[in-house]
């Protein structure tokens, strides 16, 4: 019974016709060729080595080597961030006892990672900013530049609907603008800007790459704010000035927390984005995670384990990525079940 | 006492507050206005002051100097048609280089993104369970990783790890080798005579018209036919080329440079991934009654695809390509982590040589937008005509 659906589900599905089968044959034999060329390179002639002797210059890239100490706890200060916001996103609805300690934990969030993101910022020692490096600053990096770009493209959104025509033609001229240009030319021309106005202390390259990446992004977080507020039935917005509340009242106590609550999917993909456009900084001198793996390689002693060393890198960014997008599905998924 | 209020008529006493209400939004929108011109001079006075302080102006004499560096790959156009960049040509011409180089590897990434990218959304919904769930893998895989790191993998780890030129092996008259990739290529033979040449462009141009006019089809075909067979007649205007490698030196046939080689892979298939859900997108979101219909019908699964489904998707999914093309052509400026002489990097040469980074940047930056601009508007109309033409169907 079992196997003869089995064989009733291959044929609708894998041998409907002689074209079909032809594809699947094709398909499932180099599909079968790469896998198995791959697993027993991976099991028999690769050698991981390479990867787990340089796993500090992936980690932390050119960061002095004695205060090593310190990335350890900023990595752990990180992943204790990012537990403790999981679960605050995907816990269970609480019982009625423990809704109110539930409700201020949410509430003390952001705060508290804001808090902790500066005491890993000072941890990790700002004087040594230029050192910064590998898989620690490019995680560090993602989470400073989506936070500042937040409150700007929040502005931009809001400038772009305003009462005021100039307001509206300025923010969305800045939007239109930055989204025609490539980051990379906006981050190396703020690079080369910033020295030219503050010619005594220009700050380390790290930060003026996160003024790029600050300002860049915003208009993409304008973007999804902007998709997030014309899903606010005007209808509110006029019930709420019936109410006798001013602008600002309307805009940051009725229409904003809804329009970030439909925005925000489309800002967790944004935050991806921002983790994967960070390599990017090599154009300014700085070591992410992906400059890190191409230094090792040009190090003669590992040099010939390319093929290791991509494997290690595409294996990691996928992983980071697999897990923003499940995140980022997740939310998704509440949002929907809680207007239902 | 608020009811008496109310029964005043409105408009009583709402106009003297109405026109204050107008006078303060003039003012208020005069003072956005003068800030944001005060902040900009401020800026272009704190930016003039810091190119003083180095001891510069600004100035865009440099783009008329003398460049004194050789741009590895490219063409410049001149009045008398195209020829090698040298050093001697300004940096002007060094610039305007990259700018076709990024137009080049653009137009032909493009091109093939959306080949590969149609054909990979196809396979997304197909009914063979394994196309569809490898299809699914490989588009998740692609769009999940950084393009740089695409980028580089392409580069350093498949262009420069092809055999050397001297043992590259021909495969179909290609040449694969870690000197760049040298395919067959269609050429104009040299001993083409006008006639013959002529009655060639004739039989595609019936072709052409074959394929847009139904009714006298058969006609225009067999037309072209004659026009063809007469070309032929006549001395074969058009030959393919084939590569041919001689020690180090590769004469015949198209070449690419490793460089372009892999930024156009890369491209292609970063944004074929791209447009594949795209394109997927669009065909579940046609209503599942119009493939019923069709087959009612009697339409095959072929004809379905080809007169129903696909007209419809591509009258869908054009907006949504060209914010794919934009930031396809945006990410050309990656090349410059490979050394492709695109704009960015050709710019990035001209201001170490020149020291003038500032008013570089400013131009390779309005170029970008021109360019942006350029495929949204290109798109823009291709999608107007395509609207149009459903509309008269």
């Amino acid at each position: 019974m079992n196997r003869s659906n089995l064989i009733r589900w291959g044929r609708k599905n894998l041998f409907r016709t002689p074209v079909d089968g032809l594809i699947t044959l094709i398909v499932s034999g180099t599909g079968a060729c790469i896998a198995e060329s791959f697993v027993r390179w991976a099991a028999v002639s690769a050698h991981w080595s390479v990867v787990i002797e340089n796993l500090r210059v992936f980690m932390v890239g050119t960061y002095p080597a004695e205060l090593t100490g310190h990335a350890w706890w900023a990595g752990v200060l990180l992943c204790l961030v990012f537990v403790l916001s999981g679960a605050a996103i995907f816990a269970r609805k609480p019982t009625e006892e423990s809704s109110q300690t539930f409700h201020l934990a949410r509430r003390l969030l952001p705060w508290g990672s804001a808090l902790a993101l500066v005491a890993t910022v000072m941890l990790l020692s700002p004087n040594v900013m230029e050192r910064w490096g590998g898989l620690l600053m490019s995680v560090l990096f993602t989470l400073l530049a989506s936070a500042l770009s937040l409150p700007l493209g929040i502005a931009l959104a809001l400038g772009r609907r305003s009462r005021y025509a100039s307001a509206r033609c300025i923010c969305s001229g800045y939007i239109e603008v930055m989204r025609s240009l490539p980051l990379i030319l906006v981050v190396y021309c703020i690079w080369i800007i910033v020295p030219l106005l503050a010619p005594t202390n220009p700050g380390p390259d790290l930060l003026r790459g996160l003024l790029g990446f600050t300002l860049f992004f915003a208009a993409y977080v304008a973007e999804y704010v902007r998709s997030g507020l014309q899903s606010i039935p005007l209808g509110q917005v006029e019930a709420a000035q019936s109410l006798g509340m001013s602008a600002r009242q309307v805009n940051f106590q009725i229409v904003l927390p809804q329009a970030l609550r439909v925005a925000i999917p489309g800002l967790v993909g944004n935050v991806l984005d921002i983790f994967n456009t960070v390599p990017l900084l090599f154009i300014i001198g700085m070591t992410d995670f992906l400059r890190a793996g191409q230094m090792i390689l040009v190090n003669p002693q590992s040099g010939n384990r390319t093929y290791e060393i991509y494997t290690f890198m595409f294996a990691v960014y996928l992983a980071v990525a697999s897990l923003i997008t499940y995140t980022a599905r997740r939310l998704e998924d509440r949002m929907s079940r809680g207007r239902q | 006492m608020d009811h008496l209020a109310i029964s005043i008529p409105s408009h009583v006493r709402a106009r003297p507050k109405r026109r204050r209400a107008r006078s303060a939004y003039i003012i208020r929108q005069g003072l956005i206005i003068a800030a944001a011109l005060i902040l900009l001079v401020v800026f272009a006075a704190a930016v003039r002051a810091g190119l003083a302080r180095n001891g510069i102006g600004f100035d865009l004499g440099f783009l008329l100097r003398q460049a004194n560096f050789e741009i590895s790959e490219g063409v410049l156009p001149t009045w008398e048609g195209w020829r090698q960049f040298s050093s001697n040509d300004s940096n002007g011409q060094a610039l305007l280089v990259g700018f076709f180089n990024t137009v080049k590897v653009s137009a032909v990434a493009i091109a093939l993104s959306t080949l590969l990218g149609v054909l990979w959304g196809v396979a997304r919904v197909s009914r063979n369970w394994l196309l569809r769930q490898a299809s699914f893998l490989v588009v998740e895989f692609v769009r999940n990783t950084p393009l740089l790191i695409q980028l580089v993998f392409w580069y350093f780890a498949v262009a420069l790890k092809m055999p050397a030129l001297t043992e590259a092996s021909s495969h179909l008259g290609a040449l694969f080798s870690q000197q760049g990739i040298f395919l067959p290529w269609i050429v104009v033979s040299e001993s083409t005579s006008v006639l013959s040449a002529s009655a060639l462009i004739l039989s595609i141009l019936l072709l052409a018209a074959a394929g847009r006019f139904r009714r006298p089809r058969r006609r225009l075909l067999a037309l072209a036919g004659l026009f063809a067979a007469g070309s032929l007649a006549h001395g074969l205007p058009l030959s393919v080329s084939i590569p041919r490698a001689d020690g180090m030196l590769v004469s015949d046939g198209l070449s690419l440079s490793p460089e372009f080689a892999a930024l156009v892979a890369a491209l292609t298939v970063y944004t074929a991934a791209f447009i594949a859900e795209i394109v997927r997108g669009a065909i579940l979101a046609l209503p599942r009654g119009q493939w019923e219909a069709a087959a009612a019908l009697g339409f095959g699964t072929r004809t379905t695809f080809n007169e129903i489904v696909i007209p419809q998707v591509l009258r869908m999914v054009l907006p949504s390509f060209a914010n794919q093309y934009i930031s396809l052509v945006k990410s050309t400026s990656l090349g410059i982590a490979i050394g492709y002489s695109d704009l960015f990097n050709v710019y990035g040469t001209v201001a170490n040589q020149s020291g003038r980074s500032l008013e570089g940047i400013l131009i390779a930056m309005s170029s970008y937008l021109v360019l942006s601009w350029l495929v949204s508007a290109i798109t823009n109309a291709a999608n107007r005509r395509l609207l149009r033409a459903g509309g008269q169907r």
